[in-house]
């Protein structure tokens, strides 16, 4: 019997030990119309991506509107302005990690794409912040303005805009759970006249602890 | 149809033939531990014989399958020592991408280190080791191309959340042995300070660093030029000096009386394998403990072109680290131990029952069998063995050009030992990295640099 006993445990560690082979991981190819996943903890592509597409959009499309002193090209259509994407500052509560250079691209092209704007290359501006060893945030003084745009200039590409990007979160806590709003703005300035515009987009997202969480806080019957 | 009942004859035959299988698996296995294979080696290293030292470990790879992983860890910082920094980033990307799919658990492994030792499975890596894998990769990116370093900095951070999460979950405990390495964070933000562009970045990770060791004044000079300066002056470039410093955390075999929280543990491990009960007291079991061995070294002092420039600052106690993240899974690896002496108890019980004698010598064999078994057992020492106990930074900006760089090891802000040189080649704006080992009051190997002239 004891014998018996022993080989059913042991035949059942065998069936355990074959049944429990360690695993691969899989990977899979998102098509463009899928959503994107939702992240559980901080902000993702879900995020910004309709962040991005939104406040470019607005940009361009206030842009895009014909003024009396528009530059007009001999073909007759406006000329296009070089703006410098200076780069994007994140103030926001989260860390953005690898997100920041892909929004960063994702903004330039969306620009260079637009009939507006020609922009400068990155690599040019971060040789030009290189030589002249200017802070993005100090290039807005005047003197650092004329230095910088001259590096540029030299280079063969001359300014018209300055581009800056900066992403800034709002947080509400209500007990276990949070709403945070996310924000990002473009501002772009006139280095010649100094005149500048600012445009931004906003996603607002809860965070649970529990799945009812939602439910319980954003019911539309509550309030 | 009916079932006669074994004979006599059958059962002797059936527990021979068990104790054969017990004695088979005894003898594949041996009580030979990592810490005994891997002491030539190591001892090889520390006294500078760096490619004996290589041959040693290479040999050690080839013939003992089990031990391959930790001995490529081993290696790989051989490499970056001896200037092939690829090829020590391949051999840890290698060991990181194992570890990784390790960390999904093999019900075959894990049962048949029930009737052996831990020795038989293949070896995850320590938490600590997982972060330390990641770092030692940014540095090895550091050291030739620097293409994928800002990708492994990322990689510290992500490991060590997964870790904590993972400790939670399982244990339910708080993970108030988890911290990170500000190290992480430092190399991140000298990065992103290095792009002349995203000093926002740069001041997030300075100020999570500088949160982690307070006392830091280097992380706050650090953090006060990249909230107000600039990474470096028209016409200058910056010199890290990552030193790594005394010989770090390894494993070696203890006897441990079991705590009643591992009992607790190792009761439900063994409720769950089969029809055995725990008794209410165990006899010392061997498990694998960490020992960080003394240094008279503290920190390593700087001099470029004969000016003194001052001693590098702990960025990452690795000693502290290696203890936190063990002692927080000891009860596991307490628990496991203990299962495995009541399973093979069980089991020359079990053979007993089976044979039907109760014979004085037939008794006396089988337990003297059980015992020789148990004897057997070695605790699983492997572990990550060529890691200082401190990585320490001085960064310092100088004009570009050729420079002469100088490091001393120093005991209480004294030199305890002779000057090691090298020459360095500082471009304008960028950064230049020079790695170093000072185990005790001499270099193990020569000063390696990612740009020398």
């Amino acid at each position: 019997m004891l014998r018996r006993e022993w080989l059913s445990g042991l035949s059942l560690l065998a069936a355990a030990g074959f049944s429990g082979c360690r695993g691969y991981q899989y990977g899979h190819v998102i098509k463009p119309s899928a959503e994107n996943l939702v992240g559980s903890h901080e902000a993702g592509a879900e995020v910004f991506d309709p962040l991005v597409d939104e406040a470019v959009a607005k940009l361009l499309a206030r842009q895009q509107i014909p003024t009396e002193d528009c530059p007009v090209g001999q073909d007759g259509l406006p000329i296009k302005k070089t703006i410098c994407f200076i780069g994007i500052e994140n103030k926001s509560a989260e860390d953005i990690g690898d997100f920041k250079d892909k929004l960063y691209n994702q903004i330039d092209s969306q620009i260079l794409e637009s009939n507006s704007f020609q922009p400068i290359s990155r690599r040019m501006v971060d040789a030009a912040l290189h030589e002249t060893r200017m802070r993005p945030d100090a290039l807005m003084v005047p003197d650092n303005m004329r230095l910088f745009t001259a590096v540029l200039q030299r280079g063969g590409a001359p300014v018209d805009y300055f581009l800056y990007a900066t992403l800034t979160s709002g947080t509400t806590k209500r007990n276990s759970s949070t709403q945070r709003d996310y924000e990002l703005t473009l501002e772009l300035t006139n280095v010649h006249t100094g005149q500048y515009d600012k445009l931004s987009s906003e996603v607002r997202k809860g965070y649970h602890k529990s799945a009812m969480g939602k439910i319980w806080n954003y019911n539309p019957l509550k309030r | 149809m009916i079932r006669c009942a074994p004979s006599t004859h059958q059962k002797s035959k059936f527990a021979v033939r068990l104790l054969v299988v017990i004695a088979s698996v005894v003898s594949i296995f041996g009580c030979s531990t990592h810490s005994k294979r891997i002491a030539i080696p190591r001892s090889l290293f520390y006294d500078g014989q760096m490619q004996a030292c290589r041959e040693g470990l290479e040999k050690l790879a080839k013939s003992s399958r089990h031990d391959r992983d930790v001995v490529n860890l081993d290696l790989a910082v051989v490499d970056l020592l001896g200037g092939q920094a690829k090829q020590a980033e391949a051999r840890l990307r290698d060991v990181r991408d194992r570890f990784d799919q390790l960390e999904q658990p093999s019900v075959a492994e894990n049962t048949v280190s029930m009737w052996t030792d831990d020795q038989t499975r293949s070896y995850a890596g320590e938490d600590y080791e997982k972060i330390l894998i990641r770092v030692m990769l940014s540095l090895s990116s550091l050291m030739h191309d620097g293409i994928d370093a800002e990708s492994y900095t990322l990689q510290i951070q992500d490991k060590h959340e997964q870790l904590t999460e993972r400790f939670v979950s399982t244990s339910g405990k708080e993970p108030t042995d988890y911290v990170p390495l500000p190290i992480g964070f430092y190399m991140r933000g000298m990065l992103r300070e290095a792009t002349h562009r995203d000093y926002d970045d740069a001041i997030r990770n300075y100020q999570a660093a500088s949160s982690l060791l307070p006392g830091c004044d280097p992380l706050l000079w650090d953090l006060a030029r990249v909230q107000k300066g600039v990474h470096s002056q028209p016409g200058h470039g910056v010199v890290y000096v990552f030193a790594m410093v005394g010989r770090g955390p390894y494993k070696v075999e203890v006897a441990e009386r079991p705590t009643s929280d591992a009992l607790l543990i190792a009761d439900r491990i063994v409720s769950a394998v089969g029809p055995y009960k725990l008794p209410p007291t165990i006899a010392p079991i061997k498990i694998p403990d960490i020992v960080v061995p003394d240094s008279d070294v503290d920190s390593v002092g700087v001099q470029i072109n004969a000016q003194r420039i001052g001693p590098t600052a702990s960025l990452a106690n690795i000693e502290e680290l290696a203890r936190k993240t063990y002692q927080a899974n000891r009860n596991s690896i307490v628990a496991r131990a203990v299962a495995r002496r009541v399973i093979k108890k069980a089991t020359i019980v079990a053979a007993k029952d089976t044979m039907g004698k109760k014979d004085g010598l037939t008794s006396l064999g089988m337990d003297i069998v059980g015992v020789a078994w148990e004897a057997t057992e070695a605790a699983d020492t492997r572990c990550w063995g060529l890691l200082p106990r401190d990585i320490q930074l001085l960064r310092v900006e100088v004009p570009a050009g050729d420079h002469v760089l100088n490091l001393s090891p120093l005991a209480n802000g004294r030199p305890v030992g002779p000057i090691q040189q090298t020459k360095v080649r500082v471009n304008d704006g960028q950064n230049t990295y020079i790695v170093s080992w000072f185990p005790d009051s001499r270099c193990v190997s020569q000063i390696t640099c990612s740009d020398a002239p």
